[in-house]
């Protein structure tokens, strides 16, 4: 499966490390996450990841393979 | 405050088990844990969220839910800090994997905060799990205090597993009005909240209601000494909606910049994520030092200035986190010179670790394990080295703190197993060793364990001087590996070095972890079991039992319960072989152990009595049960034990060559066990005779030893059977009861002669040996020898006087006056059995209407318990279902 995970505000370069399997790109006052992802509880925890961060989460989606 | 103490001073009515002042796995509580932070200078207190958390004295449940950061520790801890009752404040780990320490800790906090609560009510002895009776327990008692006790759980979202949150919802449930429950957490909780809701037993504060205005955020704002216009600081509320992290971040960066208008300006401006943006603005601002020692803090969850500079290997932490807590936010003060820091915070810090300086990590979980293994906390020291990566530091730490037994004990063997399962070959030394040995021993794998275990003794015998604690802990191995194996020698060597050791090692490290000793002398009484020598065993058992009753020694006083059980069993005392297993039932059930934790013996010792009291669908039951928990251990004497209760169960039921099939040995071992093989070679015999082959039967039984007498008399009584009258009253004559024999061998003696008296024609003769056996038996309710007797017997039990001393529990008592005789009554069925105790307030229970899940927590038992009664109470009455049953009982004038 692969995600994509859109969060409130432009990411620094240090906190996209935390995120170090997927890549990322800022556009328009908002941070694309994206990459593969490994099951739910892979994807529950970048969930988890996002919020312990302080990180808001505007959109999350399933991309086409 | 008192944090964590041992509680107030108890004044217990009549001996109550002690109160543990150490955590299921034997360690001092972390006393922070109990500790709310405390409130920095810059604090606002915002009295529209403290009035609406005062509903929270009038609602059973409050959850105050929110973002990272925004705000709800704090709000919390000072509205406790406001009331006129102490709180129980408890800060839930991540590493509380299980139930059982999750407990252990919320009792500890209710009683650090003053909220009596008596020994009686127990604690979980295991970190994974606690008792369904411990838990109404405890609501029992709080329900009956006059003033609710207040709970806060905060950072609940580390608590994951379902049946916490379900346990809660029952404690809470039951507690009813002596309870409160605060629940501060970042996530929806698995609790029925809608039933809360509907019901209004809800107090609810979430993120919405927890943002800061535009007014507070100004107020805020003029604590740091910034004074902002309102409409300014709506600006900036827009920007971190109103997020408290971010706006408290936000006034630090501006405190430190030359124009802080603007700079609150441009961070409107900027598109940034806030808290990452601007706790890196804040951060640069901080002095080089500083930042080093948050950054390096981030990979610990608490920490104290000494610790701190073990990281940063400076000394200058002290100043600092009294500084960092004074001015900011970073920095939570925890009382005690201990600190955390915010667990937003920590988090961003650790990104920025790991970005500048890769690779540091590991280095540093590697001093704070060193720094901890001096201060003394195990489970942390073990944490952090395992998070190093460094085996043989980790697996020393265990050693050298003569923790091994804690590997097997059932407290936390799980988590340090999975602990441990990440440890890969690079580990070599002995201790590491010693730890795989461990763990193939717990699986049964002796061959592996062996290899281990001799690996790690050469390896010691050459290394340095100071080696007791490994040595012993090699001893407790070499003895666990001689009890799987049958080998009394090697135990009783084990066992003597052991005792050696135990001089070179100091007192207190002895005291601090009473399994150990206590597994190593179940260990030797279980071999010497095994070899017949019953006194020597019942010494070595009878030590453990006597060993401090705390939780760590739970298992192995459950292990020499079920022991002792069987001695007396095998000896003939039913009675007291049935109380000891109950009470190994219990010990373990007391403590939350898990079923199954160590061999399951105790329940194979009373299928084996209900066997001999024809409670054969009991004893079924028993086995099944014994055979479904697959026990941790198999080792030769609970074998041999499921042997023979399990071919007798056979034999009962006329199934002979099942039973054969059964009684065959199970587990190989290195003596032969005079018992295990009498037993054997009697279902041999039984098979023999019932296939009409009494010379091949009696010629088996001409070889048998005199010993255990036990097994003595029923050799006699196949004797008997094979028509070898002589030679059975010969062995009957030469038994030595020396008082150690119970009533269930003098039955069976009197039995044999009394048949043989039969034979001869003396009827009187035999007459008053029945008389007398049916006299020993009724109390034990023994009734398999009677059944087995033969026909010679029946005539005799049909008269009187003997038919009274029958009636009632090997034969149905004369019918109630004016009543039809019921169906039980038929004189096919000879035996009637009785409900127990037990199992008639569970079918009182039953015809009250109430569930299996009521009935439990009205008898503080578990559901299963009510299940297995349910069970045999269906059986007795030959129903099937509930209407049944209490109908039947109604008939049957039981109710």
């Amino acid at each position: 499966m692969r995600y994509e995970i859109r969060v409130d505000g432009h990411m620094s370069e240090t906190l996209a490390k935390a995120f170090p399997e997927l890549d990322h790109v800022v556009m328009s006052g908002q941070t694309v996450l994206f990459g593969p992802v490994v099951d739910e509880a892979h994807l529950y925890g970048l969930l988890a990841r996002c919020r312990s961060l302080g990180l808001r989460v505007v959109e999350m989606r399933q991309l086409p393979e | 405050m008192p944090a964590g103490e041992n509680g107030p001073g108890l004044d217990e009515n009549g001996p109550g088990p002690a109160i543990p002042c150490v955590d299921p796995l034997g360690d001092p509580y972390l006393r922070t844990r109990f500790a709310p932070p405390a409130k920095p200078a810059t604090f606002l207190r915002r009295e529209r969220l403290v009035r609406h958390l005062d509903q929270a004295l009038l609602t059973p449940l409050t959850m105050v839910n929110g973002a990272a950061g925004a705000g709800k520790t704090l709000l919390v801890a000072d509205w406790a800090a406001g009331l006129e009752q102490p709180v129980a404040w408890l800060t839930t780990d991540a590493a509380d994997q299980g139930p059982g320490m999750f407990w252990a800790y919320v009792l500890q906090a209710l009683r650090a905060s003053g909220v009596l609560v008596p020994g009686g009510v127990g604690c979980p002895a295991d970190a994974r799990s606690v008792d369904r009776k411990l838990l109404a327990r405890l609501a029992a008692e709080l329900s009956g205090h006059d003033r609710p006790a207040i709970v806060v759980l905060d950072e609940y979202d580390r608590v994951t597993a379902p049946e916490i949150a379900e346990q809660l919802e029952f404690v809470l449930h039951h507690a009813g009005h002596g309870m409160r429950l605060v629940l501060v957490t970042r996530t929806e909780p698995l609790l029925p909240l809608h039933r809360y809701r509907a019901a209004g037993d809800m107090t609810e504060i979430r993120g919405a209601e927890l943002a800061f205005t535009p007014e507070e955020a100004a107020a805020l704002l003029e604590r740091h000494g910034l004074c902002l216009p309102v409409r300014a600081a709506r600006a900036l509320v827009d920007r971190t909606q109103g997020w408290a992290a971010g706006l408290r971040l936000c006034a630090l960066a501006a405190q430190e910049s030359p124009d802080p208008e603007t700079y609150l300006k441009e961070f409107e401006a900027g598109r940034s994520t806030v808290a990452d943006y601007l706790l890196a603005e804040v951060l640069k601002r901080q002095t080089v030092e500083t930042q080093d020692l948050l950054l390096r803090a981030s990979v610990l969850e608490r920490f104290c200035p000494d610790l701190a500079n073990a990281l940063t290997e400076r000394t200058d932490a002290e100043a600092l986190l009294a500084e960092l807590h004074r001015e900011n936010a970073f920095v939570e003060d925890l009382g005690h010179a201990w600190y955390r820091l915010h667990p937003l915070f920590r988090e961003i810090l650790r990104a920025h670790l790991r970005v500048r300086s890769p690779g540091l990590e590991p280095e540093l979980h590697r001093r704070a394990a060193q720094w901890l293994r001096r201060s003394g906390s195990l489970p942390e020291t073990l944490a952090h080295g395992a998070a190093a990566g460094d085996w043989d530091f980790t697996a020393g730490a265990l050693v050298d703190d003569l923790a091994i037994g804690q590997l097997f004990t059932g407290l936390r063997s799980d988590d340090l197993a999975e602990l441990f399962s990440r440890m890969g070959p690079e580990a070599t030394s002995p201790a590491s060793d010693l730890v795989r040995a461990a763990r193939d021993l717990f699986r049964c794998d002796l061959d592996g364990g062996l290899a281990h275990l001799h690996r790690a003794e050469r390896r010691l015998s050459t290394d340095l001087p100071d080696l007791a604690a490994a040595q012993l802990s090699c001893a407790l191995l070499e003895a666990l590996a001689a009890r799987l194996a049958g080998s009394p020698v090697r135990a009783e060597e084990a066992a003597a070095a052991a005792e050696e050791l135990r001089r070179e090692i100091p007192a207190h490290l002895l005291d601090k972890h009473p399994e150990l000793t206590a597994l190593l002398l179940t260990h030797l009484g279980s071999t010497r079991l095994w070899a017949g020598r019953f006194e020597e065993a019942r010494a070595a058992l009878s030590t453990v039992i006597g060993s401090s009753r705390g939780g760590a020694t739970a298992l192995p006083r459950e292990e020499a319960l079920g022991h002792l059980a069987l001695i007396d069993y095998l000896n003939g005392w039913l009675a007291r072989a049935e109380r000891k297993a109950l009470a190994a039932l219990t010990e373990t059930e007391r403590f939350s152990l898990p079923q199954p934790s160590g061999s399951g013996i105790e329940r194979l010792v009373l299928a084996a009595v209900a066997v001999d009291r024809n409670e054969l669908g009991q004893a079924k039951a028993l086995l099944d049960e014994a055979a479904a928990s697959r026990p941790a251990l198999r080792d030769p004497v609970p074998e041999a034990c499921r042997s023979i209760a399990t071919a007798r169960l056979l034999l009962a039921r006329g199934d002979v060559q099942a039973a054969r099939a059964a009684a065959g040995p199970a587990v190989s071992a290195d003596v032969p066990s005079p018992w295990a093989d009498a037993h054997a070679a009697l279902v041999a015999c039984a098979a023999h005779l019932g296939d009409g082959r009494p010379d091949m039967a009696a010629k088996v039984l001409r070889q048998m030893p005199d010993d255990p007498p036990a097994c003595a008399v029923e050799v006699a009584r196949a004797q008997l059977a094979a028509g070898d009258r002589v030679a059975a009253i010969d062995r009957i004559d030469s038994l030595r009861t020396d008082g150690r024999t119970g009533p269930a061998v003098a039955v069976r003696a009197a039995l044999v002669r009394a048949q043989a008296a039969d034979g001869a024609g003396d009827f009187a003769t035999a007459r008053r040996l029945v008389a007398h056996a049916l006299l020993e038996a009724r109390r034990e309710r023994l009734r398999r020898p009677f059944l087995e007797a033969g026909p010679w017997i029946r005539p005799l039990l049909g008269t009187a006087p003997l038919q009274g001393l029958t009636e009632g529990w090997l034969t149905p008592g004369p019918p109630r006056h004016g009543e039809p005789p019921g169906p039980e009554a038929r004189p096919s069925s000879l035996v009637v059995e009785e409900l127990s105790g037990r199992e008639r307030d569970v079918l009182q229970r039953l015809a009250q209407m109430m569930s299996t899940e009521e009935i439990a927590a009205d008898l503080f038992v578990s559901a299963n318990t009510v299940k297995t009664h349910l069970k045999s109470v269906y059986r007795k009455l030959a129903v099937n279902r509930r209407n049944d049953a209490v109908r039947r009982a109604r008939e049957l004038g039981l109710l």
